[in-house]
């Protein structure tokens, strides 16, 4: 029998479970849908999040001045008569200004707290986000529930309209020698939060920031590989229901890189002078559209290898099942130096009216 | 000391005392029946002038096959021997006193033929009972609507009927040493496994005990783990129900007085079929059967998962469900698990209560009871709002577990998934899940595995197990059920 009890109280306490537990009942905590993290004065860190966010009180914002991000959390807890439990942390908003000067601090101690789910987004801010949430919580109740939905439903495989990330991806991405990791910028604008594109890193440090268009075709190249609008200002035309095909391939001597892309979708809307219901000015058009893309791709890919990051993970492109992998070092030089092709091929559905004007 | 482990009520020497045997007269009749208000001893002559005494109790016989079977045709006997006259088919001569006691409290009348100095029982009982209705505990829409009754005769008459083969053996025994019960072993022979057969027959007539009133009682000597929760024998008042069990290769056990009879051996899984199963489509009956898995598992862990992610494991709640569960758990003084055990209690006493009381008062109980949990103790913050409807889903989910036995059971086990959850979350749960797993599989029905065919492992069983297969995939028999004949179809040679 006591053996039976060892047994029992051994497996009770080895998985943490003992039953002298934190009081956790939700009706003490405070769950804590998001931080903010900007740049504090004297080096400090600057945090913020949003209390209460499940009883029906007023909103406030509390926001501390740090030097590390755990005890902030501590904090919190000490300005709020609930808990703040980070256990439904969704997203993680990080100014601007403090990724380009490296996140990895931060990344890891989100990483090594076992009650944040790895499922938690990564946001990129610019301008005050404190000072807008402050005046846009007065309006809409449920302001930072509504943020993370927002999230949630653009997610990749879901939308893939914006670069979603989150923490678990992040840190693959950042970890994989053949990658570099990317996440989305988002833009404080008075009473607007938009989305403005998608930031590169290299390593843990934001380096670039790509925005309407190239982000577009980003999205394509990458990102779920689907648009529902595509618009192209230039060309007074936006294509809509773009599904691309991606074909990749890289030269055995790593010197060239082309790039082929199919794309198939339909002309949603048009305010250019030719006209599109006869085939041959159709064809023009699409020939123009696949000369834009191709020119405007090359740029986005330049860009990248010029600033030595691959968030298209063309990297991966160099292994091979039965050989020994590159290292991330000499693919680096190597992709700094490389020659760009790309084609684009795109198919239209077929309109109404054009079959017999050919 | 009287707690000491193989004493028992037969190894008392004053119960042990045979009476002597003694020999049946008139006088000693009288003194055993001595104060017996409905004893009746009659005296009648028949035409050559013979004497001849009856003596019955009023209550047992019919009265109106008394006086055309045996005194008509007595008092009109032109011969001497008078039992040739009597109009019934069984007619035995006795010589004991004890037989003659026996005789008389089965319904049966004396009959001494002073002439011939002899002594002669005929069997005349009251068939007094109620008939045959449908049954009120596993109703069914479709299929046979018959049930059992509290005698025995037209119990095994509707099994027979269904079976009309001369393989179908009934075995009788009496048990109880006051209730006289009698007991009918049923199986096909050339069919059932024999080990099961003389097993239970062991089984039965090892039973020493004075009263038996009911299949449970008997049920209760014959099991294997009495403190078990769960029935290791089927309760059911249906023919159809015995009749396919005993088809299968099981045995089943009538009990006089109940109309519940007892099948064995069965397991875990049995006791989620329905009647019903066999009258619907395949699909269906599939999708009920899982969906009666599913319901047992939601009443016996809802609670208990409530508990748990709302004591330990608030960050497995997804948000939109957080602000749910914290606005309706904002105001109560208690925590989760008082906040359920006070629920459960309470509806507990509710359907206790509603079993109790009267058809028309438990209308009265049903209203009270609804306003009481779904409105009063939300509003006096006695409960949550979200405690409410999932007290309300465990409720009906457990019954949906078509045997009544089980449903009790499900409480039991949330109350000790409910501790568990409270103490140790869902990690608790699991460790509760594993002792009852555990415990499943080291009970037997009949010494045969209670938690097969999972464990041990009979592939071919499972097309009847969590799902109901076609009927016309169903070509053997359970092998689990070891039937001495396989094959449910005749197979051509």
């Amino acid at each position: 029998m006591l053996f039976v009890w060892g047994i029992f109280v051994s497996l009770v306490m080895i998985p943490g479970c003992a039953p002298f537990v934190e009081n956790n009942t939700i009706e003490d905590i405070a769950p804590v849908t998001f931080w903010s993290i900007s740049k504090g004065e004297k080096r400090k860190i600057k945090m913020s999040t949003l209390v209460p966010p499940l009883v029906n009180e007023p909103k406030s914002l509390l926001t501390l001045e740090v030097d590390l991000l755990k005890q902030g959390g501590k904090d919190f807890n000490l300005r709020y008569y609930r808990e703040l439990k980070v256990g439904q942390l969704r997203y993680f908003l990080i100014h601007e200004e403090l990724a380009k000067q490296g996140i990895i601090q931060l990344i890891n101690t989100l990483l090594t707290d076992y009650d944040i789910s790895q499922r938690m987004y990564l946001v990129i801010v610019k301008g005050n986000f404190d000072e807008y949430i402050n005046r846009q919580a007065k309006k809409q109740e449920y302001l930072d529930y509504y943020l993370y939905r927002m999230l949630r439903h653009y997610e990749r495989k879901r939308q893939g309209e914006m670069t979603i990330v989150n923490l678990h991806e992040y840190k693959n991405m950042l970890f994989s020698p053949f990658s570099d990791p990317v996440l989305p910028v988002f833009k404080v604008a008075k009473d607007n939060f938009t989305y403005e594109g998608t930031a590169f890193f290299s390593n843990d440090k934001l380096i670039e920031t790509v925005t309407s268009t190239e982000d577009q075709i980003f999205q394509l190249l990458d990102n779920d590989h689907y648009l529902k609008f595509f618009p192209i200002p230039k060309l007074d035309v936006v294509i809509g229901r773009l599904r691309s095909r991606v074909n990749v391939d890289l030269d055995k001597n790593l010197s060239l890189v082309t790039i082929n892309v199919k794309l198939n979708g339909r002309i949603e809307e048009y305010q250019g002078n030719k006209n599109i219901l006869n085939g041959n000015e159709l064809m023009q058009l699409q020939k123009e559209i696949e000369t834009e893309l191709e020119m405007k791709t090359t740029d986005l890919i330049k860009k990248m290898r010029d600033l030595k990051v691959d968030p298209l993970q063309i990297g991966t492109h160099t292994l091979s099942p039965f050989s020994k992998p590159i290292s991330e070092k000499v693919w680096l030089a190597a992709w700094g130096k490389m020659k760009i092709k790309v084609n684009y091929q795109l198919y239209f559905e077929a309109l109404q009216n054009t079959k017999n004007n050919y | 000391m009287f707690w000491k482990k193989g004493k028992s009520i037969a190894n008392d020497s004053s119960d042990t005392q045979k009476p002597v045997p003694r020999k049946i007269s008139l006088d000693s009749l009288k003194q055993v029946l001595n104060n017996m208000d409905d004893v009746e001893i009659i005296e009648r002559t028949t035409l050559n002038d013979q004497k001849v005494v009856l003596i019955y109790l009023r209550t047992l016989i019919d009265q109106d096959r008394l006086n055309e079977s045996i005194i008509e045709p007595v008092i009109q006997c032109p011969h001497a021997m008078i039992y040739e006259s009597i109009a019934t088919p069984k007619v035995m001569k006795i010589q004991l006193l004890e037989e003659a006691q026996k005789s008389l409290l089965t319904g049966a009348v004396l009959l001494n033929d002073c002439i011939q100095e002899q002594w002669l029982v005929i069997p005349l009982p009251n068939e007094l009972g109620r008939g045959i209705e449908t049954s009120e505990t596993e109703t069914i829409l479709y299929g046979a609507k018959d049930s059992f009754t509290e005698q025995l005769e037209p119990n095994i008459t509707l099994i027979r009927r269904r079976l009309p083969i001369t393989e179908l053996k009934t075995e009788k025994y009496k048990i109880g040493s006051l209730s006289e019960t009698t007991v009918v072993l049923m199986y096909i022979d050339g069919l059932t496994n024999p080990e099961y057969i003389s097993i239970a027959r062991k089984k039965i007539s090892e039973i020493n005990f004075d009263l038996f009133f009911d299949s449970s009682q008997v049920a209760a000597f014959m099991e294997e783990h009495h403190h078990s929760i769960f029935p290791q024998f089927q309760q059911t008042d249906r023919p159809d129900v015995c009749a396919y069990s005993l088809g299968l290769g099981k045995l089943t056990i009538l009990v006089e007085n109940t109309p519940f009879v007892l099948i064995a051996p069965i397991t875990f899984f049995h006791l989620f079929q329905s009647p019903e199963d066999y009258i619907n489509r395949w699909p269906v009956a599939s999708f009920l059967r899982v969906i009666r898995y599913l319901s047992f598992f939601l009443s016996v862990a809802l609670i208990p998962f409530y508990v748990a992610l709302t004591t330990h494991h608030y960050q497995m709640i997804p948000l939109q469900i957080l602000f749910v569960l914290a606005e309706s758990r904002s105001k109560l003084p208690f925590t989760p698990f008082w906040e359920a055990i006070l629920m459960l209690t309470i509806l507990e006493i509710i359907k206790e209560a509603s079993l109790r009381m009267p058809t028309k008062s438990s209308q009265t109980l049903g209203v009270i009871g609804g306003i009481v949990i779904g409105q009063a103790a939300v509003q006096a913050g006695f409960a949550g709002k979200v405690l409410i409807v999932l007290v309300c889903i465990s409720t009906i989910s457990s019954f949906l577990v078509p045997n009544y036995l089980m449903t009790k059971a499900n409480t039991l086990i949330q109350f000790g998934f409910l501790l568990l959850s409270s103490i140790f979350g869902v990690f608790g749960i699991a460790m509760g899940a594993v002792a009852i797993l555990a415990h499943l599989n080291g009970l037997t029905s009949l010494k045969q595995p209670y938690f097969s065919p999972v464990a041990p492992f009979y592939w071919k069983d499972w097309i009847d197990l969590f799902i109901r297969g076609p009927l016309t995939k169903m070509k053997s028999r359970p092998d689990h059920l070891h039937p001495l004949q396989k094959w449910r179809y005749k197979r051509r040679m």
